[in-house]
């Protein structure tokens, strides 16, 4: 049979922590990892011995990184793996602590995201597929085509689509965590260099180095260790989903973003409306105009006038990419999707200093992966 | 590896799949099996498609994606007559002359020592 996360043992963030995301440095990936992992221990008030259970999302870092990592916190011998899901990774491991609790196999997991800057090979290239364009459709390529066709479709100038990284940059600059923490006006975004398309180098996200970890537990262990009920916060719904075919000309990326979101909704027993705060994969500006609308948060082709209204500001109907987005915030792939739910995580505890959302109750967080698959979560203050 | 288009027609046609279990037609073609129904390769056949259809959308890409590529490139969307919308390259790097609906046909164009296809804007008679 099968059950929803929501069908389960309730599932709680009990701890995050964040090392910052930053260009590439000599810094290691294993001091990267510790920072964010010891953070998050200090966060939920826990020591290591607690932890039952570890998923490490990674995607850049190469075989069988976790143990080295986690071994200078206390090696207690618990199981450990590695999850690599691209873009999604760090959602996925955050997904599969929460199974791992919600069924019972442990009461205290962690999921941490983990990755620095290096070659990305694609799997794809080597499946004896060819098609018409190898190589010559990078994601920036991808998004640019995206861009236009919506464009096109609504009425939508190049300014409409930059001002979504002007938005994520202004919340990004309060962001002591984020790789890009300038406020940049629309004249910035706009002025180049041109990547593709209308996207420009400012609307592209940087893939830089960096962690953050998230500690999820039972209700058994929120007693066991005495955890401060005001700062859980409640995971209502996880939900992983991959490209089915859709029709000819469909994004595949936004109708796979759509069916994911309105199972997470269902499944948390919400209404997209009611989300107060919302993290996307806007790794490129138009993804958020596109995955906006594909939420519902608004009919098809009102997200650029919504969003100039300050519909989606902080302070606004709903926050979107309040931590900065992946433009602002920074995408280091294996600790993105783990940081969008630090992020939410900080806002439903009112703990977001000047990028809190007033009264935020509920929050999403949403990645897609190249292939594509999707990752959505949708937690709620506890308290 | 097999080509992706058939020479012989001009516009040259490309070299679709349908396939024989659920109908669908897809392009590019592959060796395993179909991506709506999971039958197996033995069901595909080949079905070729024409090379006509008009632009959805495209993009100039100013920075190339890899160290061997040469930029600008301008990639489209392609809805062909024959129904798939595809992803091809344009015969020409920028796209100060193309609009969305503007129509298009493939051409091969040699770079190297093997032809490649590419899409034009047809001329309005």
């Amino acid at each position: 049979m099968r059950r929803a996360l929501s069908d389960l043992r309730p599932v709680y963030v009990i701890g995050i922590g964040l090392h910052k995301y930053q260009p590439a440095s000599e810094t290691t990936y294993v001091e990267l990892g510790l920072t964010a992992i010891r953070a998050a221990l200090r966060d939920a008030a826990i020591d290591f011995a607690a932890i039952e259970s570890v998923y490490t999302g990674t995607a850049l870092l190469g075989m069988a990184p976790a143990r080295v990592m986690l071994r200078h916190l206390g090696a207690s011998g618990i199981p450990i793996a590695q999850i690599e899901n691209a873009s999604a990774s760090g959602s996925t491991a955050v997904r599969q602590a929460c199974l791992e609790v919600a069924s019972g196999v442990c009461d205290v997991a962690l999921a941490v995201g983990v990755d620095k800057p290096g070659r990305i090979q694609l799997a794809q290239d080597s499946a004896g597929v060819p098609d018409l364009v190898t190589g010559h459709v990078p994601p920036f390529t991808h998004f640019a085509l995206l861009a236009h066709d919506y464009m096109h479709r609504h009425g939508v100038r190049d300014a409409d689509i930059a001002a979504v990284a002007v938005k994520n940059f202004r919340n990004a600059a309060h962001n002591p965590y984020a790789q890009r923490p300038k406020a940049r006006t629309l004249e910035e975004v706009l002025a180049g260099p041109q990547i593709s398309g209308a996207l420009t180098r400012l609307q592209c996200c940087p893939v830089g180095e960096g962690a953050a970890a998230v500690i999820v537990a039972s209700e058994e262990a929120l007693c066991r260790f005495n955890i401060n009920l005001a700062r859980t916060v409640r995971v209502l719904s996880s939900v992983s989903r991959s490209e089915r075919v859709y029709g000819a000309g469909q994004d595949p990326d936004t109708e796979l973003t759509r069916e994911t979101l309105a199972m997470a909704c269902a499944q948390a027993g919400i209404a997209p409306t009611e989300l107060d705060v919302v993290e996307f994969h806007d790794a490129f500006s138009i993804e958020e105009l596109l995955y906006v609308e594909a939420l519902g948060l608004c009919g098809e082709g009102e997200a650029a006038k919504l969003l100039a209204q300050g519909y989606f500001d902080i302070g606004g109907k709903h926050a979107v990419s309040a931590s900065g987005g992946l433009l602002g915030m920074g995408h280091p792939i294996g600790p993105t999707g783990v940081g969008q739910i630090c992020e939410v995580t900080r806002q439903l505890r009112g703990e977001a200093g000047p990028r809190q959302q007033p009264n935020a109750t509920l929050g999403l967080t949403h990645m897609v992966g190249i292939g594509s698959v999707c990752v959505a979560h949708i937690l709620t203050r506890n308290a | 590896m097999t080509s992706l288009f058939l020479e012989g027609t001009t516009p040259p046609r490309l070299r679709g799949q349908k396939c024989s279990v659920c109908n669908r037609v897809a392009f590019p073609p592959n060796p395993y099996g179909c991506e709506m129904c999971g039958a197996p390769v033995s069901a595909l056949t080949e079905q070729p498609l024409t090379g006509e259809g008009h632009l959805k959308a495209f993009a100039t890409t100013f920075l190339a994606p890899r160290k061997d590529m040469e930029a600008p490139f301008t990639v489209a969307s392609i809805a062909l007559k024959d129904g798939p919308v595809i992803r091809a390259l344009m015969t020409t790097p920028t796209s100060e002359t193309l609009n969305v609906g503007d129509a298009v046909q493939s051409v091969l164009v040699t770079k190297s020592e093997k032809p490649e296809l590419r899409f034009t804007r047809m001329e309005k008679a």
